[in-house]
């Protein structure tokens, strides 16, 4: 039991007591009555009528009781508590999870209530237990401060270190839940960003005050281990939710085509069930809001965790399903679980449904610039490729005067290079060189032809040489390059020479470039060669894909991401129509075209309207264009709704049970008030009884 | 004299007669029979003649037959000495019913009585005065104080010794003097203290004869009554010690924190009136009559208590003739 205010009401104390007590020697104004004779009188009071002030004050209840009520109101006043940590002025950091797995149905006595609500609920209790100023206090001295920072995959300050209770519950009750999966690190970093450093002389750089970390959380957090609260911090952890609940949830949503009949597209759904029951659900598949299939899938029961398993966690069990479709068009699909009627059966609503922005069907054109190198075209023709041309040097070129090349994703120069402005190495776009060394400004040096050589390194590691031998390989004549200094390109393999196969990225283009001659090679006779011009197209292909991924064309996001996509030049008027009940927005595009929304909150799909030109694969509408953008959760850990019983943090372990037991700041002053008005009413009874006759 | 007595309750106590256990010798042949023996009709004894006895009483039949002179005698019958004592000090004009109209109407009555009986009636008053506008024409006739034993028989007398004030009026007799006892009674007032013990001396030492002594008091006295009554007692007088109570002092009505006051003496008592308090008020009451009672009772003196809001006529009529005062 400590006082928050033992000053006071010493002071207090000190001022009121000896006035009662010399009020009441005062107090009596007695009314005068005029009896026949006071010797009876005197008689029957003979021992409580007495002249000394304390044999006065002997037997008087009602004064005792008076000096009661006066005591507790001061002690009262003097805000005794059975303390938690440390002295007045705490300072908390209420950490409040809004993640996905928060809206899970599971908390509360009934286990009915979303995680968040009784979350909230918890940190509103923490916030009526915290020391208010006293009335004497400067502000914020002595009362404790709170933060409120709610997080997701992104924290947010809901309210600055304060003691003002009020906009803490308000702050605290404005939370509200988002989609987006929970990354804890960030809360922290937040936090700490905000604990003000103080510069102490003959001490150095104070990092300021403790902070009392006070986290609401079910423990669904991946990245606990990389948060880190200060060496004085302290951390309490409050779980809401269940150990036990179940939940059947996506996990997994992907569209894929048939590489080699790109026509037909399979949309994989991973399904994965926290129940300790085998389970099965439907998995329905719609496409462009058209139920097209429905599918039962088993999942099998979450595993026990075994002996050694440090977090003691079941693991959940996972199936899946897929679906086959023949589509070459692009599409919106989504995918709906149907879980059953029990609630307590699946507790996390968002993760049963998924959407997919599926493009249409595409595959790589290849453009061969040959001057009659068979073994190239032959080895190119098995490959599934929507267009295979063969150029000679003379067509290409002309084709470039045209643009005609644009339409190639990947051209393939043998023993040609096509001419370039002064200092410029290759013209935009994907390049793979045989026997030709590209100069210039990112290119290479050409150092002449060699003697014979070897393949003596390679890089086994790299996408294109990975399982790949090129010991039997013999270069008859080889030729000598070298890189210049500082340049970003980077060797694949060597010779004994020097480079023999060269990644080369430049400013808007890349290049893989072999250059020696394979027909002075044994090479086009070994297998290896196949699969490398297979792998080096796939590679340079596959870096169109990065590429167009990087400028924000995937259709595909998760909750916390920002949405970003680059439109046509000319968009106009561009608004964002988000899913559910959200108002739509508008945005404006950067000069380059480039559009920003988010971060997104909500799982669903996100339309984008714009007036003006279209991009290949938009839609049209009344003259305006539409894009479709999927945002899912699919993420295991949110699915995987079990509450944590503790979490591992950079720096300790915090578990829900110790900050159980971990005495909270218990108030009294309500219950003393309580006392002194009982005492009061007691005393006020007592007296009436003393009167009446 | 209507404000003390009605008619109708003067016609009820006529028959009334005072009683003593003692009987008494008087002044007066009265109706009321003597120890001594004297001229009456009644036989009392016979005794041997002696040498100038009066020889109209000489048994003449005993001497015819045993030739010896005897006296006969008869018993006298005397009148018998009332002496009310009225205790007028302050005290007494209290409570409600007032406890000095109380008194008053008690003295009258019991006056009267003695007055219709042919009793010598005297009336003392403890401390109060008399209203000038209203004294008694007896005082008025005989305005001289009349010395103790003085020639004022049949005439009232007040006599206001100092330093006490005291006042009476002395024997009254017959009924004609009614009058005069009503405008006595009435012209009294209850005003300052009274020493009881210092009254009780002179009335012991002024008084003649010896007689029926009503003391109308609450007896709430400070300095005591034991010696008062003693010395009353101490000279053959059958004493009557009659405390009046108010049912406020009873069973006081009063609440909360209180100055109370004594009217004589103007001592104040700081109490504040609680239920316990009253309680212990009750018992004391109970124990300080109890007192007065085994005082009386040791020394043959009838106590009475008397609640002021009795009415009279119960009074006179039912507990008198029960506590043998009245026949």
């Amino acid at each position: 039991m400590t006082f928050a205010t033992p000053l006071l009401a010493g002071i207090a104390a000190a001022i009121a007591i000896p006035l009662l007590i010399l009020l009441y020697f005062l107090k009596l104004r007695r009314r005068d009555v005029e009896v026949s004779t006071t010797l009876l009188w005197k008689k029957a009071i003979q021992d409580l009528q007495a002249n000394a002030p304390f044999q006065k004050l002997r037997n008087n209840i009602l004064l005792l009781l008076q000096l009661l009520a006066l005591i507790l109101a001061l002690l009262a006043l003097a805000q005794p508590e059975r303390a938690g940590k440390g002295g007045s002025g705490q300072r908390y950091i209420i950490l409040i999870d809004r993640s996905a797995s928060m809206t899970a149905l599971d908390a509360g006595t009934d286990a009915d209530r979303a995680r968040l609500d009784e979350a909230k609920d918890q940190a509103l209790a923490l916030i009526d237990t915290m020391r208010e100023p006293g009335p004497f206090d400067r502000a914020d001295s002595g009362a404790d401060q709170a933060m409120v920072i709610a997080f997701d995959t992104t924290a947010e300050i809901i309210t600055q270190l304060t003691s003002d209770q009020s906009a803490l519950r308000a702050a605290v009750e404005s939370i509200e839940a988002t989609d987006s999966p929970s990354r804890l690190k960030e809360a922290f970093r937040l936090a700490q960003a905000q604990r003000p450093q103080r510069f102490v002389e003959d001490e150095g750089l104070n990092t300021g005050p403790s902070f009392a970390f006070h986290l609401y959380s079910d423990g669904r957090l991946p990245d606990a281990a990389e948060a880190l609260p200060g060496a004085q911090d302290h951390v309490a952890y409050h779980v809401v939710g269940s150990e036990s609940s179940a939940n059947i949830g996506i996990t997994a949503l992907r569209a894929e085509r048939a590489y080699d009949e790109p026509a037909k597209l399979s949309i994989f759904v991973g399904v994965q069930s926290s129940d300790r029951q085998r389970r099965k659900v439907d998995c329905e598949l719609a496409i462009d809001g058209r139920t097209v299939s429905v599918r039962e899938i088993t999942i099998p029961a979450a595993s026990k965790p075994s002996a050694g398993d440090s977090d003691n966690r079941w693991t959940p069990g996972s199936g899946g399903v897929v679906f086959e479709l023949d589509q070459p068009a692009g599409l919106v699909a989504s995918v709906t679980l149907r879980t059953g009627d029990d609630p307590a059966g699946d507790v996390l609503a968002i993760d049963n449904r998924g959407w997919l922005v599926v493009p249409p069907a595409k595959q790589t054109s290849v453009a061969v610039v040959t001057d009659g190198n068979f073994f190239i075209a032959d080895a190119l023709a098995g490959m599934p490729l929507a267009r295979l041309d063969l150029f000679t040097p003379a067509e290409f070129t002309a084709a470039m005067g045209e643009g005609r090349d644009a339409i190639y994703d990947v051209v393939l120069l043998d023993g040609w290079l096509p001419e370039v402005p002064e200092g410029r190495t290759l013209p935009a776009g994907r390049w793979l060189v045989l026997g030709a060394v590209p100069v210039g400004e990112h290119g290479l040096i050409d150092e002449g032809e060699g003697d014979s050589a070897q393949i003596i390194v390679w890089s086994r590691a790299h996408p294109i040489l990975r399982g790949l031998t090129l010991d039997a390989l013999t270069i008859v004549t080889s030729r000598t390059v070298a890189l210049p200094e500082a340049s970003p390109a980077s060797v694949l393999a060597e010779t004994q020479f020097g480079p023999a196969i060269v990644e080369l990225p430049g400013p808007d283009f890349r290049a893989l470039v072999v250059p020696f001659d394979i027909m002075e090679t044994n090479w086009p006779f070994n297998a290896s060669f196949v699969l490398f011009l297979a792998r080096a197209i796939d590679y340079l292909d596959r870096d169109v894909a990065q590429a167009r991924a990087a400028s924000g064309a995937s259709r595909q996001f998760s909750p916390g991401q920002v949405l970003t996509d680059r439109l046509p030049l000319g968009a106009e008027d561009i608004r964002v129509d988000p899913p559910g009940d959200l108002p739509e927005q508008k945005l404006v595009a950067a000069s380059d075209g480039r559009v920003v929304f988010g971060p997104l909150k909500a799982t669903g799909l996100y339309r984008l309207r714009w007036s003006g030109p279209a991009g290949p694969v938009d839609a049209v509408n009344d003259g305006r264009v539409s894009r479709i953008y999927a945002v899912n959760l699919l993420d295991q850990d949110e699915s995987d709704v079990p509450a944590a019983p503790g979490i591992i943090l950079a720096s300790q372990e915090v578990s829900a049970a110790e900050t159980e037991n971990e005495a909270s700041v218990q108030k009294y002053w309500p219950y003393l008030l309580l006392g002194v008005l009982a005492v009061l009413m007691l005393e006020w009874y007592i007296y009436n009884r003393k009167v009446a006759v | 004299m209507d404000e003390l007595l009605d008619s109708r309750l003067i016609a009820q106590i006529s028959q009334l007669d005072l009683t003593s256990r003692k009987i008494f010798s008087g002044k007066l042949r009265g109706e009321r029979r003597s120890k001594k023996r004297g001229e009456s009709v009644e036989f009392a004894d016979h005794r041997p003649y002696a040498t100038g006895d009066d020889l109209r009483h000489i048994d003449w039949n005993i001497y015819a037959r045993l030739d010896m002179l005897f006296m006969k005698l008869f018993l006298e019958e005397e009148d018998l000495s009332l002496h009310i004592v009225l205790d007028c000090s302050e005290s007494s004009d209290c409570g409600e019913p007032n406890k000095f109209l109380s008194m008053q109407r008690l003295a009258m009555a019991l006056g009267y009585i003695g007055l219709v009986n042919l009793n010598r009636v005297a009336v003392t008053t403890l401390g109060g005065a008399l209203s000038s506008h209203n004294e008694p024409r007896a005082s008025a006739s005989a305005p001289s104080p009349s010395p103790p034993g003085g020639e004022g028989r049949g005439e009232g007398s007040p006599s206001s010794s100092l330093p006490l004030p005291s006042h009476s009026i002395r024997d009254l007799r017959g009924r004609r003097r009614t009058q005069d006892l009503a405008r006595f009674i009435c012209a009294l007032r209850p005003e300052g203290g009274s020493d009881f013990n210092e009254c009780a001396k002179r009335i012991a030492m002024t008084r003649r004869g010896k007689g029926v002594m009503i003391v109308l008091s609450d007896f709430f006295m400070k300095e005591g009554y034991e010696t008062g009554l003693r010395l009353l007692v101490g000279r053959g007088y059958d004493v009557f010690a009659m405390q009046i109570m108010s049912p406020q002092e009873i069973e006081p009505d009063i609440t909360g924190d209180l100055r109370l006051r004594d009217v004589e003496d103007f001592d104040q008592a700081e109490v504040t009136i609680t239920a316990p308090l009253l309680k212990r008020y009750k018992q004391t009451l109970a124990a300080y009559c109890g007192e007065l009672r085994e005082f009386c009772a040791r020394r043959e003196i009838t106590n009475l208590s008397v609640r002021t809001d009795t009415p009279i006529e119960t009074l006179l009529l039912d507990y008198m003739r029960q506590r043998g005062l009245l026949r």
